[in-house]
């Protein structure tokens, strides 16, 4: 189960002041890379790359096999740092633990977050290979306990009960519509709602219905709380989620679920979404300039 | 929030422990599993060539919070068929962690167990269903779940199942076809239903307003049991039939003072489960009839 860590603000200070010794860019977009779409991180350009495990106050992977980096580097001129492997509460981490990363960034001075992630699809106009861009979030651990910002409120990230309408940047969602437009590739590319749910199981039919009727486009197990404290900090947040699978509705329907099928799909469009993010992150400064 | 212990001793090499300890002590070689609900244990006192161990003498076993309501595994034979029934679960109400409420599931599997039926009483939504009747679990809504309070949160251990198990067919369709059968022979169907379990925490029950949003999200019976044990045991492969006899109707419509004749109540419940006893024991009678895909068997027989 979740156990609470208290991670106070030195903590947090102690990983940034270590990065920004380690390294010499500094980072002004974040990009939180979902199963699958680790490549965004190869596109950086003058890479500077560190092992979780290397860096003071970090999570840890309970895969083995699969230890995460952060990759610090350019990205059409734009200095970015990505998480390649992100952490979830399925796997027994904290939802402190979970959101640190994101408390680190704003002390490194990043003003944008870009969350990716791999979903299944509750809406029956999304097929297999879509992106939905996120417009909202319905964040089902958060309401019922489990929230990043349980404990004490440290004021210096941020109020009490910060305000949550709004957090996808409406400039950034148009921005996104605009390119997918522009690349051609506006068929397969919509906006939706995004349902955090605990994990690891794939949703049974009943649970599936239940989402549906609530309002739900699109199903994972992550990126709510790491949004939630972006939002709290001030940071920008823009999402994305790659639908990997169409969740099953009907009783009538044979098909079931695995996740190898999860990473084959994500193959297949993860390039597109790499391209609309490096085009994304390349235009940022306009709107920047704008507002 | 649920604290995890220090020394959570749920790992496959506490679960091997536990199971070596029992293979040890019992002939039997169960190769179905009852979890029995609140008084639906009646079946497991009957069984002939029985043969009990209280949970407190297990290793690693959870431990009763209710005194006077220590629960016993007891091992005996249905119409030839060899079983294992637990007589008193584990509820997340009462403070257990979820990898305690599932431990025998894994206990279970590494025994050679192959079919598991959980049973539980649970509170009619569906407004069609009346005090006594029994529901055949089609499918199930997992609330703490949702909200990350999963018996499959933490590392997984691949020698149990795999990372994200499908939960759209965790009761067996066959199983349940079987089952509705027998009832109907047996002139149940008047009483009998398939519907939708939803488990809620507990331990209190639902406001009105609750109850409605329950029914409305698709749930034709509430509880607070059952989710975590076949989630596991879906996770390990084992085939589920689940039963709910519905004890208590709950109340959607806030201007009706619903009065209840709980002497009634008690009379029907008990009748009923009784019947429930007939079902589950034919059922037993008859469950090789459906042909058992197990295909982690091999990994299993690898790893004991």
């Amino acid at each position: 189960m979740h156990s609470k860590d208290q991670i106070c603000h030195e903590d947090y200070q102690r990983a940034a002041d270590w990065l920004l010794s380690q390294t010499q860019h500094r980072p002004k977009v974040a990009i939180i890379c979902g199963s699958g779409l680790g490549m965004l991180a190869d596109g950086l350009k003058c890479q500077d790359s560190f092992k979780y495990s290397d860096i003071p106050g970090f999570p840890q992977s309970t895969v083995k096999g699969h230890a995460g980096r952060l990759v610090f580097g350019e990205l059409k001129g734009k200095t970015c740092v990505c998480m390649q492997g992100r952490f979830h509460m399925y796997e027994g981490h904290s939802l402190s633990k979970v959101t640190f990363p994101v408390r680190v960034f704003k002390l490194l001075g990043v003003d944008t977050l870009i969350v990716t992630n791999a979903a299944g699809s509750l809406a029956d106009s999304y097929n297999c290979g879509d992106i939905m861009i996120i417009r909202d979030h319905i964040n089902f651990p958060g309401l019922a306990g489990l929230n990043p910002l349980n404990g004490p409120n440290d004021e210096k990230f941020g109020p009490r009960f910060p305000p949550m309408s709004g957090v996808y940047d409406r400039g950034l969602r148009k921005m996104a519509l605009d390119i997918c437009k522009g690349m051609g590739v506006s068929q397969y590319v919509q906006e939706g709602v995004y349902c955090m749910v605990g994990g690891p199981n794939f949703e049974s039919i009943a649970e599936a219905r239940l989402l549906h009727r609530l309002g739900v486009d699109a199903v994972g197990m992550s990126t709510a709380p790491e949004v939630l404290v972006a939002s709290h900090c001030g940071i920008r947040v823009f999402g994305l989620s790659l639908i990997t699978n169409k969740v099953v509705k009907s009783y009538e329907d044979n098909e079931t679920v695995n996740h190898e099928a999860v990473l084959e799909v994500s193959k297949m469009r993860s390039e597109t979404l790499q391209a609309l993010v490096t085009e994304l992150i390349s235009r940022m400064d306009i709107n920047n300039n704008t507002a | 929030m649920h604290t995890k212990e220090n020394a959570c001793c749920c790992s496959f090499d506490d679960c091997k422990l536990t199971t070596e300890w029992l293979l040890s002590r019992t002939r039997h070689r169960p190769k179905i599993a009852v979890v029995c609900g609140s008084g639906l244990g009646l079946l497991a006192d009957n069984v002939p060539n029985k043969q009990s161990f209280r949970y407190e003498d297990i290793p690693n076993f959870p431990v009763s919070t209710v005194p006077g309501h220590e629960g016993c595994l007891v091992f005996g034979q249905i119409k030839g068929k060899s079983c294992v029934f637990m007589q008193g679960r584990f509820h997340l109400y009462e403070g257990y962690s979820l990898c305690k409420v599932t431990f025998p599931v894994r206990i279970f599997k590494l025994m050679g167990v192959e079919t598991i039926i959980v049973t539980n009483a649970s509170g009619g939504l569906c407004q069609d269903f009346k005090v006594g009747d029994i529901m055949v679990i089609k499918d199930h809504i997992n609330l703490p779940g949702f909200a990350g309070q999963h018996p499959l949160c933490g590392p997984n251990d691949e020698r149990f199942g795999i990372r994200f198990p499908c939960m759209s067919d965790a009761y067996s369709k066959d199983l349940r076809k079987l089952v509705m059968d027998i009832t109907a022979e047996l002139g149940y169907s008047n009483f009998v239903h398939e519907g939708v379990y939803c488990m809620v925490s507990g331990p209190n029950f639902e406001t009105i307003a609750e109850a409605r949003m329950l029914h409305i999200l698709g749930s034709d019976s509430v509880g607070m049991s059952t989710v975590p044990e076949v989630t596991v045991a879906k996770h390990c492969g084992l085939r589920v039939m689940g039963l709910s006899l519905i004890t208590n109707k709950v109340s959607l419509d806030y201007s009706r003072e619903e009065k209840v004749n709980h002497e009634e109540v008690l009379q029907i419940s008990k009748m009923r489960a009784e019947m429930l006893q007939n079902v589950l024991i034919t059922f037993i009678a008859r469950s090789h009839q459906v042909e058992a895909i197990n295909d982690n068997s091999c990994m299993y027989s690898n790893a004991v």
